[in-house]
């Protein structure tokens, strides 16, 4: 009770303590509260009201701004809605009542947040996501680069490889001066070489790229990201000299797929004690893969786990009477190189079988029970064309198509088996969608080219609409660019469209033009000649 | 039911059924250390006024459960603003969290909706931003605003 104390210095008795103060004129009562009272009252409040509060004086702008509130809002906001969903999904009984609690362990995912200091930061980059709110910068490439460019985004740092310039880095949080600059092939070389294929991936403080040339070499930096210091590593020829079409790079392992076809398995770093050694990598082939219907686009991944190497490859193949489908063909190998198994699942059985439970579900509620449930003889889902991209992070894989829509599958991959799950249309775009990005964390950007939108999907929550009866009308956020001094008139559930994005040429390599992290998206665009690094940015 | 005898800060004796009473854990405590001695035990920090209305306070607290006020907390406190704030204070002080939590989300909904303007003039706030500080901060937070 000291903060009365200061209210009752007043030297008369305390009961009379009105009458006098009303004659000296109107009391603050609310800032005479502690501030532990002002808090409380505050966890009352909804966000919106939070920040007219910071606005009231410096002593609530410092309190509206309090971390644990923010952390409260954020739960209630992101975590238990999130929790909520699983539950029903997975069928499993979460605490009755998923209480606020800030223990790591009740946060489901959330929890890497928990160590980080400003929630409410973290508030607002998570309802900038939510919204579509973002800022756009446009880096025009200095000098207009030999396409074909190629564009990887990791840790904050854009990773660019042309002929003309080498591999160049951004970081995007200035993305107007270039951090790192390197030629592509070993110094000695004196012929211009055309990369055909990039590949990145974070090691601690450091960055490994590994860039892949038409000729069948593959190069190999590293960036610190301390230093900014962008170093050559080694440069190694393939397992022919055919072009290097696609590569996944997860440390210390690189995936490398060449124009015939040949799948090649390296680990960088044979032995931990030679990792400083630049000269360490001792490609060993583990595995090579022959096929001639494989059709571009498609696209690797590779999951390293304690005691196996996953080396998937994602193809598009041509099935009579299904269209275009997927196949997903998954190597698993031991960490020597041995090949344990190797499995093959296709979306086939998916497009045919589990069609999108929610238009059965509202054709029993408009009371045709009778009607068979599904039709055998039409698959749901039927690509006329091939998938204009895809995108594949264990366990979500997206596809792209020109009609306008994106699919999503969810791989299942159990030691017993490998199967596709819940092949589902996901609406919104309004034209062909050309390229399509998806983390592992169920985030995706899909762009479409001449609709000149971008929009994001939550995917988690369109996969626990196929195994619960909800059905989310899952349209994707469409981005809104905040900073064009917008006086948005936004629709529900929709930004308004501020940006002509132009044409986005997606290249026909696996190569995207689009990346994304927790905090931006990247996309890179042609526009009369010159192109544009857009940068997105949700903070 | 054996009712017990509070002092409050202005010396009037109130009598209250002990279980009542108990709802503040402040006197609670008070009555475990000490024992029934039948003593009145003062209150020095709440007037008799908001003793009184303290007192009042309905007993129910499961139906303070959901963050909306219910009617009869509504009408309870329907008070003015002084009289707010010092039952916020004794509720504070004598531990009496269903009373509270009414408290604050009263004044929660007084601020609720309103202009910094407004809430400023609700509660006789003093603006110390200068106009190029709060201009800032408004720029700041315009993410949250409602639309």
């Amino acid at each position: 009770m000291s903060k009365r104390c200061r209210d009752q210095c007043d030297p008369d008795l305390p009961q009379k303590r009105t009458r006098t103060r009303d004659d000296i004129g109107p009391v603050d009562r609310l800032s005479g509260l502690s501030n532990e009272l002002l808090l409380h009252i505050l966890s009352f409040l909804p966000v919106s009201s939070l920040n007219v509060c910071q606005r009231l004086s410096h002593r609530f702008h410092a309190l509206g701004g309090d971390s644990e509130i923010w952390k409260r809002q954020y739960y209630s906001q992101w975590v238990r809605p999130r929790a909520r969903r699983l539950a029903s999904s997975r069928r499993t009984t979460l605490p009755a009542k998923a209480d606020y609690s800030p223990k790591v362990a009740t946060w489901f995912d959330h929890g890497h947040l928990a160590q980080e200091g400003n929630w409410k930061q973290q508030y607002r980059l998570r309802h900038n996501w939510s919204k579509g709110l973002c800022r756009v910068t446009e880096v025009e490439f200095p000098q207009p680069p030999c396409p074909p460019t190629l564009i990887r985004f990791c840790a904050g740092v854009v990773f660019a490889a042309d002929s003309a310039h080498g591999l160049r880095a951004w970081t995007t949080r200035d993305p107007a001066c270039c951090l790192a600059k390197i030629h592509l092939s070993a110094p000695l070389e004196p012929s211009p070489t055309i990369p055909t294929a990039l590949a990145v991936s974070q090691v601690q403080d450091k960055i490994e790229i590994s860039v892949g040339l038409e000729n069948g070499h593959f190069s190999l930096f590293i960036l610190n990201l301390q230093t900014s210091q962008l170093d050559f590593q080694s440069s190694h020829l393939g397992c022919s000299d055919a072009s290097i079409t696609a590569m996944a790079l997860s440390s210390p392992y690189l995936m490398v797929v060449s124009q015939h076809k040949d799948l090649t398995l390296y680990n960088l770093r044979p032995g931990s004690h030679r990792a400083e050694e630049t000269e360490a990598s001792e490609p060993c082939q583990v595995a090579s893969l022959k096929a001639d219907n494989i059709v571009a686009p498609m696209t690797l991944s590779l999951r390293v786990s304690s005691f196996e190497i996953v080396a998937s490859i994602v193809y598009s193949f041509f099935h009579i009477g299904c269209g275009w489908s997927l196949g997903i063909q998954e190597l698993r190998l031991g960490k020597d190189g041995q090949q344990l198994e190797s499995r093959l699942a296709t979306t086939v059985d998916s497009q045919y079988g589990l069609r999108p439970l929610q238009s059965r579900k509202r054709r029993h509620s408009a009371a045709e029970c009778n009607r068979p449930p599904i039709d055998p003889g039409a698959p749901s889902i039927i690509h006329q064309q091939p998938p204009t991209s895809m995108s594949y992070s264990h366990p979500y894989l997206l596809t792209s198509h020109a009609d306008n829509t994106l699919t999503m599958y969810l791989v299942v991959s159990t030691s017993e088996r490998l199967f596709v799950q819940g092949g589902r249309r996901l609406w919104g775009h309004t034209s062909s969608v050309s390229a399509v990005q998806v983390t592992n964390r169920g985030k995706a950007v899909s762009v479409s080219s001449r609709g000149d939108e971008i929009r994001i999907w939550e995917l988690e929550m369109a996969i626990s609409s196929l195994s619960s009866r909800n059905f989310f009308e899952e349209n994707g956020v469409q981005l809104n660019a905040g900073n064009k001094d917008g006086e948005s008139e936004p629709e529900p559930g929709l930004g308004t469209i501020y940006e002509h994005l132009g044409s986005v040429k997606v290249e026909q390599d696996s190569t995207l033009p689009i990346g994304f992290d927790e905090e931006r998206v990247l996309l890179l665009r042609e526009k009369t000649g010159t192109q544009l690094l857009e940068c997105y940015d949700f903070t | 039911m054996s009712s017990i005898t509070l002092t409050s800060s202005d010396g009037v004796d109130i009598s209250v059924e002990r279980t009542t009473a108990e709802r503040s854990v402040l006197i609670k405590n008070m009555l475990e250390d000490l024992g029934d001695s039948g003593e009145a035990i003062p209150i020095p920090n709440v007037n008799e006024a908001v003793l009184k209305k303290v007192i009042e306070c309905d007993d129910d607290d499961n139906r303070r459960k959901t963050t909306d006020i219910d009617e009869w907390d509504q009408k309870f406190m329907q008070v003015d603003q002084e009289m707010l704030f010092e039952i916020i204070l004794a509720a504070n002080y004598l531990d009496i969290k269903a009373l509270l939590d009414v408290g604050c989300k009263t004044v929660a909904n007084m601020i609720k909706g309103k202009s910094p303007e407004e809430i400023r003039k609700t509660f006789n706030i003093q603006n110390d931003f200068t106009p190029e500080e709060e201009d800032q901060i408004r720029r700041e937070n315009e993410w949250a605003e409602d639309r």
